[in-house]
């Protein structure tokens, strides 16, 4: 990941405001969020519900457009995409749809005709492996067919950006393994970049190579999986600690005679005055301890 | 190999380590000897699902430590154990030695009845 690339998908300080309805105080769904996604990188996307993580990829893909900052798309402005740089972008969102009254074959000979890469032997390995029939109507699929899906209409081309909005969540273990290999070939051999959002942190701690954390709109931590595995911590401490200055304090609760302290920066077996007990945390319990 | 491998992404250690750390016990347990072969990273990847690149700062680091040998254009080896190499089993317990002490600590289990219980299950196997 040299960073002397150009990035694939850059974010610089861009905000997005939306009015609320009804009256006159609007929402921040984006706070002055910077991030780069260099080739071969696999960001896995995490946050509440409402935290910000659809609006971010809408307005890379310029369904929406931003209030401030910038978002380079392929090194483009999202809201003027030119048509080599839209088909080289695989998208799936959350609710995938389109394709009404097709049957599965007919609905992907027509998208196959606007992708000049199609790879038509990686799509009819992913309908075997998916058992989808093709003869099937899209509307009559279920949530996780019509997801398997959206999946090979994005991804059968080797999208340079790849970006999946939950993209597995109804799919069941086994797809959901196989797929995330899939995606580490796209990401490695084809030196693209993946951004996916997903509640499911077990999937994420396995196929992401960076964690990007959004609490309301803030991008609170972007960092290497393992990195971040070593370096946040969490911290039981006395009242009256002195905290060094390297730490990076991202929460903190107080109870009656200690605090604990959620933080990153840490090196290995911190030793300070007042330091209790410190543990490593996994993702999920990472989010907890973030969002208490 | 690959079967004897296993990683739980939701422990709070890298997978990397993980990953490091099993095949150091396995070097040293004498499961592979020097000059098995090794299963490619690829191998390894998508046989525990996890990223690529994870496996291979695993494997980076058994190759700069000695562990392993990598061949250009072949398949990476066991290396031969040198002599003065001390890693013994013994200190690979250590981490569960610690976990352990501290436990029977919190449990105010005295070192004798705790030796009376490792020597007794010892014993039953």
């Amino acid at each position: 990941m040299q960073q002397n690339e150009v990035p694939i998908l850059a974010f610089n300080n861009v905000t997005k405001v939306f009015p609320l309805k009804g009256n006159k105080t609007t929402h921040t769904a984006l706070d002055q969020l910077s991030m780069q996604l260099y080739p071969g990188m696999v960001v896995g996307l995490l946050g509440q519900n409402g935290a910000g993580k659809s609006t971010l990829m809408r307005c890379a893909l310029g369904i929406l457009t931003v209030d401030s900052g910038d978002i380079k798309t392929l090194n483009e402005s999202p809201a003027v995409l030119s048509d080599t740089a839209k088909s080289r972008i695989g998208y799936v969102p959350q609710q995938p749809f389109g394709y009404e009254g097709f049957t599965v074959d007919r609905a992907l000979d027509l998208h196959r005709s606007f992708y000049v890469d199609w790879d038509k032997q990686l799509e009819q390995e992913w309908l075997k492996r998916f058992e989808l029939d093709v003869t099937q109507s899209v509307q009559k699929l279920s949530v996780g067919q019509r997801q398997s899906l959206a999946l090979i209409m994005a991804m059968a081309y080797r999208p340079t950006l790849l970006i999946l909005d939950e993209p597995v969540a109804s799919l069941d273990p086994i797809a959901r393994r196989k797929f995330m290999t899939d995606l580490f070939d796209l990401a490695l051999e084809s030196g693209s970049a993946v951004l996916f959002s997903s509640h499911i942190t077990s999937d994420l701690e396995r196929v992401a190579s960076h964690v990007a954390l959004i609490k309301k709109g803030k991008l609170v931590l972007f960092k290497e999986i393992d990195t971040l595995r070593e370096q946040v911590k969490l911290l039981k401490v006395s009242v009256d600690s002195e905290l060094p200055q390297h730490l990076d304090i991202l929460h903190q609760t107080n109870t009656a005679d200690s605090m604990l302290i959620l933080a990153d920066n840490c090196q290995s077996q911190e030793q300070f005055n007042g330091l209790i007990s410190e543990q490593s945390l996994n993702l999920e319990q990472l989010f907890m301890e973030l969002h208490r | 190999m690959l079967e004897l491998l296993n990683v739980n992404p939701s422990s709070g250690e890298p997978i990397y380590r993980q990953l490091h750390d099993q095949i150091v016990r396995l070097i040293v347990g004498g499961q592979l000897q020097a000059e098995d072969v090794l299963p490619s990273v690829r191998q390894m990847a998508e046989f525990l699902a996890v990223n690529p690149m994870t496996v291979s700062r695993a494997v980076q680091q058994l190759v700069d430590q000695g562990w392993i040998e990598r061949r250009r254009g072949q398949p990476s080896i066991v290396a031969a154990r040198n002599c003065t190499d001390n890693t013994s089993g013994g200190s690979l317990m250590q981490p569960k030695v610690d976990d352990l002490v501290t436990q029977a600590q919190q449990l105010g289990v005295e070192l004798a009845e705790l030796q009376a219980l490792i020597a007794k299950k010892w014993a039953a196997k």
